[in-house]
């Protein structure tokens, strides 16, 4: 049976902004106002309502209340994408989801209540998961769509499981909560109807043709009279979530918060489409201010050792990168992409307590790399050559190592190589070494520049204390070259 | 009264003065007469070992391999930080390393080692970390030494020859220096009771002898003019 939970977000278009901060962080008087003439208030948070400002006034008004109010225009695309994103999340509870513009998502839980151990518990979930992300949510829940958000709009907390209860449930809800057209909604206070339940006392036919069709199938709906088929929400095939922070932020501190908000609503969005991602792209947008005017973003990209959604995981390596970010000017919004993803299976819960899987970490290369870059970071691979210095292929990045060639040299080689054979000069002069073995002629690459003809020697220095591999170089003739050192038998 | 004692003394629990302190499980070392003077009989697992080396060059690295090339083959990572040349590859992978295990880290400022030698130590699944360092500073040392028993990590600082040797929190510091044509290891700092004699080890079968006689010497260096 069909259990429908509405996520109302009466503060969404303030919540877009304030999520980019941490409440200690944002605890000026922050306002959003409308985009019309003259602008509005349309949502306030607590520190602007103690300062007397409430939505509906003049943002003039409201600049007069507080000198230091912070006012943003509403941004209703930021508010449909964190509908969104939203929904995506909700889909990790339910695969039937739907997004109501421009502040509700539904959710039919009817299928997943055992599955998250009963209504409560489900619920319990959904209310504390909004406000992890950043949003004031009020939840009501029905038997249909449409009751659950009327629900929701009149804050009745008291879910509603029969269909035979709606009618008594909602006769005393006042009919401004219907979403209807403002012709519509004055025709019904004039003929003093104001609540559902006079709606509902209506003669049918008399009314659809008074106000209209739509109405009527409102309230049949609502009751579960007719079927409310929904379009299920499916997540955007490629997550781009971003924030606009309420004011530009200076340091890159300040910005860790709302990474991480961005990270868990990646996570969320991977999640809801059993993917894990390889490579993500912070992108950070500078105030524009006069002299920054053609100041182009700065652009973190991030490649993961392997696929991952956890968050931790993520954000552990994502704090390592931003932590190598130099901002040229403050930041006043962020965009995190996932630029390459691949399928990624569920992992098994443990059956017992303490058998679950490990603390999930970021693994360690991938911490370095987004700390000392991509360049810091080697690994070594065999590479089919004679010359010594080109026998250790260097591998950087996410790059696979290559095959192994077949053999490897006959003969010893020492562990550290000289990254420039050392001219040994005179110091044989001096104090003659001691040969232990040789000599080994490589010669070998005329046909890359890289010529090479040296007799190389494991000798001993003139002390005994120390082994070494050192060569004599024959381009110039075989007898009378130079002596190099070139490696150390550590 | 002495075989009834006898089940008691082996007991991991009961440390007696004459004997090194117990250990949890160590990594053997793949040298027996170092396993038999190292506590817990090989290379700490857990916790932060300092080498001495008189000279580069005398098998300083070598001595490690074996014991790498075991945590390599259990799917444990290895980390190198700043080392002082670059590692060959075919030398390593003929001592049987697992060159995909490996990764070298290279950092242009000290700092950056420390810190990626810390997260190194602190990674559950990295086996050994080690890093060519010339910090002194005994808070970074403990800090080092906290990370390596928390992440369960071998790590090792090298002590490059002439850098200053002071005494540090290293629970195991060991000097090496080749005597007598052997590796001899000086056990300067062990938990347990101090050790006199350097142990000499016979590092690689495949090193060719040293000359014994001037007639053996193949052919002797000297500037030619």
């Amino acid at each position: 049976m069909a259990l429908w939970v509405c996520l109302l977000f009466p503060s969404l278009s303030l919540d877009v902004f304030a999520r980019a901060l941490s409440p200690h962080d944002a605890a000026y008087p922050f306002a959003v106002g409308s985009d019309e003439h003259p602008p509005r208030i349309v949502a306030a948070n607590a520190a602007a309502r103690t300062a007397g400002i409430r939505e509906g006034q003049l943002v003039s008004g409201a600049l007069a209340l507080t000198h230091d109010l912070v006012l943003r225009e509403r941004n209703a695309d930021a508010e449909m994408r964190a509908l969104t994103q939203i929904a995506t999340w909700t889909l990790a509870f339910t695969p039937m989801t739907c997004i109501v513009p421009p502040q509700a998502v539904l959710a039919d839980v009817g299928g997943s209540l055992r599955l998250f151990g009963g209504l409560q518990r489900l619920l319990a979930r959904l209310a504390s998961g909004a406000p992890e992300m950043g949003y004031t949510s009020r939840l009501g829940v029905a038997p249909t769509p449409e009751a659950a958000l009327l629900l929701a709009r009149a804050a009745h907390a008291a879910p509603v499981r029969e269909q035979a209860d709606l009618p008594a449930v909602l006769e005393p809800l006042p009919l401004t909560l219907l979403d209807m057209p403002q012709a519509t909604r004055s025709m019904l206070r004039d003929a003093g109807v104001t609540t559902f339940g006079q709606a509902v006392a209506l003669p049918r036919d008399g009314a659809a043709r008074r106000f209209g069709h739509d109405f009527v199938v409102c309230i049949d709906r609502a009751l579960g009279r007719v079927p409310d088929p929904r379009a299920p929400f499916t997540p955007p095939p490629r997550f781009a979530g971003s924030l606009e922070l309420p004011a530009p932020a200076r340091d890159i501190e300040a910005l860790g918060f709302g990474v991480q908000r961005l990270v868990r609503d990646l996570a969320d969005w991977l999640q809801a489409r059993s993917l894990g991602a390889l490579r993500v792209t912070l992108t950070l947008t500078h105030e524009h201010a006069l002299h920054t005017r053609d100041l182009p973003p700065t652009v973190a990209p991030f490649a993961l050792g392997a696929p991952t959604r956890s968050t931790a995981h993520l954000f552990g390596v994502l704090r390592e990168r931003l932590a190598r970010v130099v901002l040229p000017a403050p930041v006043e919004a962020m965009t995190l992409e996932s630029n390459a993803v691949t399928p990624l299976a569920g992992k098994n819960l443990g059956l017992l307590p303490g058998d679950g899987p490990d603390p999930v970490e970021a693994p360690l290369i991938d911490r370095l790399r987004a700390r000392l870059g991509d360049e810091a970071i080697q690994r070594l691979a065999l590479h089919a050559e004679h010359r010594p210095e080109r026998a250790t292929q260097i591998v950087r990045g996410h790059a696979r190592l290559p095959p192994a060639p077949a053999s490897l040299p006959a003969t010893l080689r020492p562990l550290w190589l000289l990254a420039e054979p050392q001219p040994l000069g005179d110091i044989f002069a001096r104090s003659p070494w001691i040969l232990r073995d040789g000599p080994e002629r490589i010669e070998s690459g005329w046909w890359d520049d890289g010529d090479i003809r040296r007799d190389y020697f494991i000798a001993d220095t003139a002390d005994g204390k120390a082994t070494a591999w050192i060569y004599r170089d024959g381009r110039h003739g075989l007898d009378g070259g130079d002596w190099f050192l070139h490696g150390i038998f550590a | 009264m002495a075989a009834a004692l006898a089940p008691l003394l082996v007991h991991p629990a009961l440390w007696r003065g004459d004997d090194l302190a117990p250990q949890p499980a160590a990594l053997p070392s793949g040298f027996a007469a170092l396993d038999a003077v190292l506590p817990g009989r090989g290379w700490p697992q857990d916790a932060l070992t300092e080498i001495l080396l008189e000279r580069e060059g005398i098998g300083e690295l070598r001595l490690t391999l074996p014991a790498l090339v075991q945590l390599a083959a259990r799917h444990r990572d290895i980390v190198w930080i700043a080392p002082p040349y670059q590692p060959c590859a075919p030398a390593l992978a003929a001592a049987g390393l697992d060159l995909a295990r490996l990764y070298v880290v290279t950092c242009k400022v000290p700092q950056d080692a420390l810190w990626a030698f810390e997260q190194a130590l602190r990674a559950p699944r990295c086996g050994a970390a080690f890093a060519w360092l010339p910090t002194h500073d005994d808070r970074v040392l403990r800090r080092l030494q906290v990370a390596a028993r928390d992440g369960q990590t071998w790590g090792v600082l090298w002590r490059r020859p002439g850098e200053r040797g002071s005494a540090t929190t290293a629970p195991l510091r060991l000097a090496l220096a080749r005597e007598e044509g052997q590796l001899a290891v000086h056990v300067l700092k062990r938990r347990g009771t101090d050790l006199a004699h350097p142990v000499r080890l016979a590092l690689d079968g495949r090193m060719p002898p040293r000359p014994r006689n001037a007639s053996d010497i193949p052919w002797q260096v000297h500037e030619t003019a």
